[in-house]
């Protein structure tokens, strides 16, 4: 187990590292930096540019910004932000405990939903329930991110059920409960967002799977014991239809994540998104790197997790380990 | 007996000075009483990203920085005239050369320490320090060396100039005075460029604003609330603002801005497009009132590229440098364009069209002398033709060697309004057999080729003056300025108009008087108009909104559009 879990660590390490020289190399090609746009200052001077673009160290080399941005990142400050003049980890931080908070609460819906759904198709094999099921699916794959999000705050604005954006009401924070309930309520709408958006293809996957194992001889051999449904579900098809669904949740961390950042961006949701949209168009390098490589560990440790939870369920692993 | 009553006299005196130096010399406006009490919150588009006015250059931070500090001289919106702040009164003398500054005594700064000469000397002393690089030191370069600083007294101050300084007192509308014993120690320690982040305390704050910092929580709000020192009252003698607090909502985009103003969390809108604010006002009902200020101090403008390419192996784009240099091409160009069909499809009819860089909202320096242009197509063939262009069987424009004329314009993607100008200007061309291609350009993309790699042929694009004062276009038209877009290159082949601009524009930032300044200034607008190094298109109005409760809101033209009074703003019930 140990060396299972040190090999795969040792593995994140160098995907890490490799994506942040990517990262690196990748935004020296995007045309223009931070301070072209002083230059539509009027009170600016050429020099003046040219003088911040020497206090950031805009005009060094690649190599040289790489390393000097490892330098901070060993210090845990990962670079400084030139738009907001602090380094970039005390932006992160407070922001990616909300995208974590987003993040887990749509996971959580859209897999208790698509696990809902795919078994409640397979069961009852009713044409008619599968074919609303079908529809709805394909209907929400084809709807654009972008409508879904907006048709939700849509909805807000015109029922007043819910806040239409934002994460937490002007004055409402007196006590903690008051504060965890308003927080609660703005979450609803961008989580059922994000969890609409992975829904079609979870809920496919769940019905592969639990259609598979249910075929399977053993299962087959179990039924015709007259094993109790109960029993039959718990102790044979699920376990057997977790294998390719516990690969399948490693990805649809990473899959939620890059979603969250469009709904975050729409719905004003304060996470890492509307940080990273910022950063990019301002060419605020260190904060994009740093959210990028945040964004690729989140994404990472989904998997790891995913590994890990294999590990404890197939014993075909563990014998290969 | 007598020396006791004289001793007593001498106290008597000693207390009475005393009180008059410690009295708060308060600014005592006009303004009718108003209601204190009640937050305004308002949806932002962005977050502020720093505090601090030596290094903030995107316009929020400085939009917020103004609420929480304020300057010697501040520029009233309304009239576009200076106006007293922290200083009393200011003489010039010496042809324009000095200005001896008077403070306001008795002043607080928003933690209760005095404000005195040793700030405002602190203050410039930071703004000139070549290592700090402020936005602002260029402003104080003049006539080619800095501004120097004398403290008369405690609360006297002198300025004095290499050479007269035309705008005069302007110049210090934009220069915060900053809190002396709170920056001292990072200014000596080098840590002043690294002071007042958003990860600041409350407490390490100060200013002189009518509203002091609060709390910042990351992605969501910045939170200012009344500074209980602040030097102005309104005419009943309360001392203002009126408002307990100011919210800044940070929303990420203009829809989600909207959204926020229709359901009632917002109480303040701005900077919206002309689709919204006629969206916005169909829905007003009463409980909102929404407010077309008139056109801004912003020019969009079409221009071609008249940089030196010698060096840029950038061989297509020169060939057509002889027909973007050719006067009666662009004056061509410029007739085509249906100016009105613009404010109308584009902006709902909330825009002007302009004819120079000097639009209407500029109350004080617009020259009447310049003549609005107006589409004609025939006069713009006849042009063409008298320059040696012809047409083709095809109906195609085509010039003297036989080539089709057509060009491409750039303009910034997330801005519909330029696009949707780029491609009315298409169509227009496209009626005297000109070829255009529009490409949407992310806008730091689009900088670097108008500014780096001059990899463009025209371009659509927008400036806003900072103030109406001819001073703050020194940056635009004289030709080695830094935002001379159309010819960054410097290449030396100066022609007659651009010389007699450059001499203008310097004449004039010389001049004290203003009568002169207004003569040069029109002259200038003149060779603009008439030598189009840019073709002005329109001028959008400033459009804003706010909750009909809200009393004293009065959008203007200059920046920050709704702010700008923030201190006479009351709620007209709780």
């Amino acid at each position: 187990m140990i060396r299972f879990l040190s090999r795969r660590v040792l593995h994140a390490f160098v995907i890490l590292l490799l994506i942040s020289v990517l990262s690196f190399v990748f935004f020296q090609f995007a045309p223009g930096s931070y301070t072209d746009a002083m230059r539509l200052d009027a009170r600016v001077s050429a020099e003046t540019e040219s003088a911040w673009r020497t206090m950031y160290g805009l005009d060094q080399s690649v190599l040289t910004k790489y390393f000097r941005w490892m330098r901070s990142v060993l210090r845990g400050d990962f670079g400084f932000s030139f738009a907001y003049g602090i380094p970039v980890s005390s932006l992160l931080w407070p922001r990616i405990r909300n995208t974590l908070l987003l993040t887990s609460v749509a996971l959580l819906v859209s897999w208790s939903a698509a696990l809902g759904i795919g078994a409640l198709t397979v069961v009852r094999r009713s044409r008619a329930v599968e074919s609303v099921i079908r529809s709805s699916m394909a209907l929400l794959l084809s709807i654009p991110d972008l409508l879904i999000a907006l048709l939700l705050l849509l909805f807000a604005l015109r029922t007043g059920l819910f806040p239409v954006g934002g994460m937490a009401s002007l004055g409402t924070a007196h006590t903690v409960i008051a504060h965890t309930k308003d927080v609660a309520l703005h979450l609803v709408l961008p989580a059922l967002a994000l969890a609409l958006l992975s829904l079609p293809l979870l809920v496919r996957h769940v019905q592969a799977a639990v259609r598979e194992s249910m075929c399977a001889p053993f299962v087959q051999a179990a039924r015709a014991h007259g094993i109790p449904a109960g029993r039959l579900w718990l102790a044979y098809i699920l376990p057997a239809a977790a294998n390719p669904l516990i690969s399948l949740f490693g990805y649809s961390v990473g899959g939620l994540l890059s979603s969250s950042l469009l709904v975050e961006v729409i719905m004003g949701w304060p996470g890492l998104g509307p940080l990273l949209l910022e950063s990019i168009f301002s060419r605020d390098v260190h904060v994009v790197i740093g959210t990028t490589v945040l964004s690729a560990l989140f994404l990472i440790a989904g998997n790891l997790v995913a590994d890990l939870l294999l590990y404890a369920v197939d014993p075909r692993i563990r014998w290969e380990q | 007996m007598q020396i006791r009553r004289k001793c007593s006299a001498a106290q008597l005196l000693l207390l009475v000075c005393a009180s008059s130096l410690s009295a708060e010399d308060l600014l005592v406006t006009s303004l009718p009483p108003g209601r204190y009490g009640g937050d305004l919150v308002v949806a932002e588009r962005s977050e502020p990203k720093v505090l601090n006015p030596v290094i903030a250059v995107d316009s929020l931070s400085r939009e917020v920085i103004g609420l929480m500090m304020a300057d010697l001289v501040h520029i009233n919106r309304e009239s576009q005239r200076t106006e007293p702040a922290l200083a009393r009164s200011v003489d010039i003398s010496e042809g324009g050369r000095r200005f001896i500054v008077h403070l306001r005594r008795g002043l607080r700064f928003s933690d209760g320490h005095p404000f005195d000469a040793d700030d405002v000397l602190f203050s410039f002393q930071v703004y000139l320090d070549e290592n700090i690089h402020s936005p602002q030191r260029d402003l104080l370069i003049i006539g080619g060396k800095p501004v120097s600083l004398t403290k008369q007294d405690q609360y006297t101050v002198a300025f004095a100039f290499a050479q007269p300084y035309g705008p005069g007192e302007r110049l210090f509308d934009g220069f915060p005075i900053l809190p002396r014993h709170l920056l001292i120690g990072p200014y000596k320690e080098g840590k002043l460029n690294k002071s007042w982040g958003l990860n600041m305390t409350a407490g390490e704050f100060a200013g002189l604003g009518p509203f002091r910092y609060k709390e910042y929580v990351p992605g969501q709000r910045l939170v200012v609330e009344r500074n209980p020192y602040y030097w102005k009252q309104d005419s009943a003698r309360q001392r203002l603002p009126y408002l307990n607090r100011i919210i800044f909502e940070y929303v990420g985009n203009e829809d989600a801005q909207v959204l926020r103003f229709q359901s009632g969390d917002a109480d303040i809108i701005s900077r919206i497009s002309a689709a919204n604010f006629e969206t916005l006002s169909k829905q007003a009902n009463g409980v909102r009132r929404l407010i077309d200020a008139g056109p801004s101090l912003e020019y969009t403008f079409l221009f071609f590229n008249l940089n030196d390419l010698s060096n840029k192996s950038l061989p297509q784009i020169e060939s057509k440098q002889g027909w973007f240099r050719d006067l009666s091409f662009r004056r061509a160009v410029s007739m085509l364009i249906d100016r009105q069909s613009i404010d109308r499809l584009v902006y709902a009819g909330r825009a002007a069209p302009i004819s120079t860089h000097v639009t209407p909202g500029n109350k004080l320096w617009a020259s009447s002398r310049v003549t609005p242009v107006s589409r004609s197509l025939e006069t713009a063939r006849s042009l063409l033709a008298s320059a040696g262009f012809s047409w083709n069987a095809g109906g195609k424009l085509i010039d003297g060697a036989g080539r089709p004329v057509g060009f491409s314009i750039v303009t910034n993607t997330g801005n519909n309004e330029r696009l949707q100008m780029a491609t009315m200007i298409q169509q227009d061309l496209e009626q005297a057999g000109i070829t255009v291609r529009v490409v949407s350009l992310e806008f730091r993309s689009l900088l670097d080729r108008l500014m780096t790699t001059f990899n463009y042929e025209a371009c659509v694009l927008g400036l806003a003056s900072g103030d109406v004062d001819p001073g703050s276009e020194m940056s635009v038209w004289p030709s080695d300025g830094s935002t001379h877009l159309w010819d960054l290159s410097k290449s030396g082949l100066k022609s007659g108009w651009q010389m007699e601009i450059d001499h203008l524009m310097a004449s004039q930032m010389r001049s004290t008087d203003r009568a002169e300044r207004k003569r040069m200034y029109d002259r200038v607008q003149e060779l603009i108009a008439g030598n189009l190094p840019i073709i002005p298109l329109v001028s959008p109005d400033v459009l804003a909104g706010a909750k009909a409760k809200l009393k004293n809101f009065s959008p203007a033209v200059l920046l920050p559009y709704v702010l700008w009074n923030i201190e006479e703003l009351y709620w007209s019930e709780q």
